[in-house]
């Protein structure tokens, strides 16, 4: 064999100045699977992330076949042939599956640079099969199970001219049969040259697969021997076996009686199922798995944060039916959470506010806090806990970790809980806090608490349990008792073996019926046609005439075009309220130039560059400032019309000249100018975004900013060419609608932005961005029209039509919401 | 302490009144005038109500545009009710409370219990609530209301000696602002209604784990929202003699500007109902200085947006900037 492809060298890194990793040696040589091993917490992830660009290392060497590497970003390290396939992909979930492969890997594109869709998919599909897996490319990737989108991602991964490969617990959830395919993968990659690092709990696997493994422990590599050398047992010790360095402070306590029993509980949501413990008063029962086994959600779903499928529950031999955190607290459960930035505090509220955040009703007369109460909890909290804080009003954010877990457990220990479950409560927490934790903790057992102690630690579940339960994909695995079992056993039976269910990972059923409804465009022309069709009937002369559908299509051509624009904001997450003033603002600058006698042409260029700048403007103002352009748009919306009305006077502007009045008046071969205009820019836009790189980059950027990042995109250039785009349409309608009805009105696109949106979003344009759809607004604006000439054929009253605007927005948002739960895009 | 007093947001909103205050004294003739100042803050009392609930909003890092439309659409129902059905005015004012609290239950029940962000959907019953109006009352105006119903908004408390022989009056509605601003401080400040919002501002995860009824609590602040707005339908119609549906169009981003301004964050964790006090006089005296000074109304909007921006900005980076002080203290 020869040398390495890749060296990582005396690597180091810290975050907030605790060291994730110490000078860690690490090297992959072509032609050779690596296994990586270690403990959660043991660095892995960050040598990873660092290896592929996402993190700079503090000190140390990236070595590429003898070459030094700095790496600045991921593109960069895909560009030097260095490909990851992360545990949890974050993925566009609206996306299909073919274009979440390859987006950043270079869809198919054909003559003037538009995407070839049917190559794309093609490309998809051969490399999905060559991974011997058959599914549907064009799906929504948020619709396939973790399994497949794991194998989509290796695909693609493999796609590259990759020289460097790490995989990150591909198998975490994947059935034999996929494991399977997999590993013939990963030996065919092996066998090309490739040198592949693989991450992973499951230790057979690894043994099974890697030619060298690689030990892990507290940021340093321990040792890096042949997988021959090695067995189960001996990696494991190796795995866990840290000198004790750090005091546990375990006292024993007397054991009382039963104080929670869970019999055969279930999740809703499948991470664990037929669970049953018991824990006792004084009793601390340390819970052990790896990431993915469960334990957290065993323990949210008892806080009542997760809905329970099955199974029930008792403290003190009372049933408990938990359905909320509030309830959980009453029946005397306090669960410490797993992160604490996240889950834990509130990070620019005092101590103070922070430790009687639970408390706070009890302290409380008639929602009246009693501040004296308030502070005699806090300053005995702070002190019980030893928390180290200049005051109790200093923002807790400025804590240490270590200090701000204390405050966060002194908060649940205020409660006296009957039961205490810690999730990981000595994560990221300095040696000395560590120890005071712990002795908190024993210290609660000793007044009676039950305690349930996870942690990723074996030597801290060893020191601080009474009993160990282990806890492997979601399902009891074992019971121990530390003093007499060893570290070993505990291990062994926490470490995830593959599981032999195939028709766990089987994609969610869907039936025809929700997947006819999925597509909008066929919705919105149905539910047309129904409703022209009924009005044919009822109406036979007034409305089923061409002058009259001239006229529908005339009154939904504006905020068509419009709508375009604001379609593709809302795609990439924004949102902007001001084109309604905007376009009023412009009209009237356009008007006033074409009444001073400047060509047409030169009053349209003029329109469109003055609508680009001023909703460029808007985009800027909130991408710089940091504020959402909700707010922007809202001051926008008042401005534009504010200095609308400066330059007019506040009067009509009428009589524009007839060549200006031609722009939007006529008939190309029959057909009214204004609807050639809704057709061009609809054609247009469904084209930048369905076909354009830069199209399907926005959509990327409103599915998840996040993964967008992860593929190196902008959002400030995505954000500003949409809005761009939004502008040159405003200055578009600016011109045309007043050629087409002769003046500007102090009012003129009063309320557009409204109908803008509302064609967008009954179009099918998801209101968090990620998805859109230019014919279907084409459809939803002409909907809007419709209903209007609907009402006014049924003579009803012409005042109740700004309900239809606003109520039909949110029926399309609440069938929006309903059919998102239905696909699994949201939780 | 004696820091604080210079530093806190609160004072330096409170010297930026007194130095516009002493420039439109000085500047602009007829601006210092006991009467007409008193006269013209009848005029802030339906946006100051509007505002209070609304920094409760804002504090959560929600939005609600739709609350000058809840004010219409009261103010309809009120005055159909009393014409038309000739039901008492008490009971007509009743209903008109009931209404705008039905109308932001509605927001806020769909806004957190189908997870769609308030601000689309307050954007949409924006139109459908003001639409309400127009279709209940077919665009056309109630008015004859009764003495006593008017006297709310323009009634006189008491004289004031303004010295030289001259004298004021003390409005009516300014006590009824005074209470929901007294109530709305309360509530922010020392009550866990208050504490609980900006914990839910500031990280809603960590509010639903540490018990928050994080979903309740929000149905609850929108809910009351629609309430306040309804009671300010009935000053909004005393005031003007008139219930009709285009009444408060645009109030959203006054009083939206007065939260902002009082130092109140669009993302959320933190409110101030004392700051949004002080934004109220700072936008009312800016408008009426404005006025005074010669400036069209039409125009004014354009700087209460440019200052609804300015210190939307400045509360970002001032937040910001915070942080870095107590970082470096440590």
């Amino acid at each position: 064999m020869n040398g390495p492809i890749l060296q990582l060298s005396g690597i180091r890194k810290s975050f907030g100045g605790v060291p994730a990793l110490r000078g860690v040696q690490f090297d992959v040589r072509p032609g050779e699977i690596h296994g990586l091993v270690g403990e959660n917490g043991a660095g892995k992830s960050t040598l990873i992330n660092i290896a592929t660009g996402l993190l700079k290392p503090d000190a140390g060497e990236i070595i590429l076949q003898g070459q030094r590497l700095s790496l600045s970003n991921t593109r960069q390290a895909v560009a030097h042939g260095i490909a990851v396939v992360h545990q949890e992909a974050d993925l566009f979930a609206q996306m299909s599956i073919a274009e979440n492969m390859l987006l950043a890997r270079g869809l198919v594109r054909g003559p003037g640079g538009l995407i070839n869709w049917p190559g794309t998919y093609r490309e998809a599909d051969r490399l999905v099969t060559a991974l011997g897996e058959s599914f549907n490319v064009r799906e929504p990737a948020g619709g396939l199970s973790v399994a497949r989108r794991m194998m989509a991602e290796i695909a693609a991964a493999v796609s590259e001219e990759a020289r460097v490969l790490f995989l990150d617990e591909p198998t975490s959830s994947l059935t034999t049969k996929e494991t399977k395919n997999l590993f013939a993968q990963i030996r065919r990659l092996r066998d090309a040259g490739v040198g592949i690092v693989y991450v992973s709990h499951r230790l057979e696997e690894v043994l099974e697969l890697s030619d060298r493994v690689t030990v892990m422990r507290d940021g340093e590599t321990v040792e890096t021997r042949p997988t021959a050398d090695l067995t189960m047992d001996t990696i494991v010790s190796s795995m866990v076996g840290r000198e004790v360095d750090q005091i546990f402070a375990k006292r024993s306590v007397p054991i009382g009686a039963v104080r929670l029993r869970v019999e055969g509980v279930t999740s809703a949501s499948g991470a664990f199922s037929d669970l049953s413990l018991e824990v006792r008063s004084g009793e601390i029962v340390g819970l052990y798995g790896f990431v993915g086994a469960g334990r957290s959600e065993l323990s949210q779903a008892l806080f009542g944060l997760h809905p329970l499928a099955s199974g029930k529950a008792s403290i003190d031999g009372k049933p408990v039916a938990i359905r909320s955190p509030r309830q959980a607290v009453a029946a005397g459960l306090a669960y410490l959470p797993e992160d604490r930035l996240v889950q834990g505090i509130f990070r620019e509220h005092s101590l103070r506010a922070n430790v009687s955040v639970v408390r706070l009703r009890d302290l409380s007369t008639a929602t009246w806090i009693h501040g004296n109460k308030e502070k005699a909890l806090a300053s005995r909290v702070i002190g019980e806990m030893n928390v180290r804080a200049e005051s109790m009003e200093q923002p807790i954010g400025t804590l240490s970790g270590g200090n701000q877990q204390k405050v966060v457990f002194g908060r649940w220990q205020s409660t006296a809980p009957k039961v205490l479950i810690l999730d990981e409560p000595t994560r990221g927490v300095d040696v000395g806090a560590k120890a005071e934790i712990h002795k908190l903790v024993c210290d609660l057992a000793g007044q009676g608490a039950a305690v349930v102690l996870i942690s990723s630690e074996l030597p801290e579940i060893m020191a601080m349990s009474d009993r160990v339960v282990t806890l492997s994909e979601g399902r009891l695995t074992g019971e121990f008792v530390p003093a007499t079992d060893g570290e070993e056993a505990i291990a062994a039976a926490a470490v995830p073996r593959a599981v032999a269910d195939d028709s766990a990972a089987a994609d969610r059923r869907r039936n025809p019926l929700t997947r006819l409804l999925q597509v909008r465009e066929l919705g919105l022309l149905v539910f047309i046609l129904g409703l022209s069709l009924v009005m044919t009937v009822l109406r036979p002369e007034g409305f089923a005439n061409i002058d009259n559908f001239f006229d529908i299509l005339a009154s939904a051509a504006l905020p068509a075009i419009l709508a375009q624009g604001a379609m593709l904001i809302i795609c990439g997450g924004g949102i902007d309220i001001s084109v309604g003033s905007m376009m009023g603002l412009v009209a009237a600058l356009a008007a006033l130039a074409a009444k001073s006698g400047a060509h047409p042409a030169v009053c349209l260029a003029l329109a469109i560059a003055a609508g680009i700048a001023f909703s460029m403007l808007n985009a800027g103002v909130s991408l710089t400032a940091r504020i959402h352009p909700i707010i922007v748009t809202l001051a926008g919306l008042s401005i534009y019309r504010g200095v609308m009305r400066m330059a007019t006077g506040g009067k009509e502007v009428i009589q524009l000249p007839d060549a200006y009045r031609a722009v939007a008046v006529g008939e190309i071969f029959g057909i009214p100018k204004i609807v050639c205009y809704v057709v061009a820019i609809t054609f247009l836009t469904h084209v930048f975004l369905r076909y354009t790189l830069w199209g399907r980059r926005l959509l990327a950027q409103g599915n998840s900013e996040n993964a967008a990042r992860l593929i190196g995109l902008s959002k400030t250039r995505l954000t500003m060419m949409a809005f761009a785009y939004s502008g040159a349409l405003v200055g578009l309608c600016a011109v045309l609608m007043p050629a087409y009805y002769g003046k500007v009105q102090a009012n003129t696109g009063a309320g557009m932005e409204l109908k803008a949106i509302a064609a967008a979003v009954i179009g099918g344009t998801n209101i968090l961005g990620g998805r859109g759809s230019a014919i279907g607004t084409l459809l939803g604006a002409f909907l809007v029209a419709l209903l209007y000439n609907v009402l006014i054929l049924l003579e009803a009253s012409s005042y109740w039509q700004n309900i239809f605007v606003g109520g039909l927005i949110l029926l399309a948002l609440i069938v929006d919401a309903a059919l998102q739960r239905l696909r699994g895009e949201r939780a | 302490m004696i820091r604080r007093l210079f530093t806190s947001r609160e004072s330096i909103l409170l010297y930026v009144f007194a130095a516009m205050f002493i420039a439109f004294s000085v500047k602009v003739e007829g601006f210092f005038d006991w009467f007409s100042l008193l006269e013209i803050s009848r005029y802030w009392v339906v946006v100051g109500m509007l505002a209070v609930p609304m920094t409760f909003i804002i504090a959560t890092s929600g939005i609600d545009l739709s609350v000058g439309s809840i004010v219409a659409m009261s103010g309809i129902i009120l005055g159909l009710l009393y014409s038309d059905a000739q039901v008492p005015i008490v009971v007509a004012c009743l209903a008109a409370i009931l209404a705008g609290a039905l109308a932001g239950a509605f927001n806020g029940g769909v806004s957190s219990y189908l997870g769609i962000p308030p601000l689309v959907v307050t954007l949409a019953t924006m139109a459908l609530f003001r639409g309400l109006a127009f279709g209940l009352s077919q665009a056309r105006s109630v008015s004859d209301f009764p003495d006593a119903f008017l006297w709310l908004s323009q009634g006189d408390a008491f004289q004031i000696p303004t010295g030289a022989g001259g004298s004021a009056y003390f409005p009516v509605p300014l006590f009824a602002l005074a209470t929901v601003i007294a109530v709305g401080w309360f509530l922010m400040r020392h009550s866990w209604v208050g504490r609980f919002t900006e914990c839910l501002g500031e990280n809603e995860t960590a509010a639903h784990f540490a018990a928050i009824p994080v979903r309740r609590l929000k149905l609850g602040l929108y809910t009351a929202c629609g309430a306040v707005c309804g009671i300010a339908s009935i000053f909004n119609t005393a005031l003007y003699s008139t219930a009709k549906a285009d009444a408060a169009t645009g109030m959203e981003l006054e009083a939206i500007a007065c939260v902002v301004v009082g130092g109140t964050r669009i993302s959320g964790g933190r409110g101030s109902v004392l700051g949004t006090l002080l934004g109220l006089l700072i936008i009312g005296i800016l408008r009426y200085g404005l006025k005074m000074a010669g400036m069209r109304s039409q125009h004014v909007v354009i700087i209460v947006g440019a200052l609804l921006i300015v210190t939307a900005v400045l509360n970002e980076r001032m937040a910001s900037s915070g942080r870095h002080a107590w970082g470096e203290a440590k």
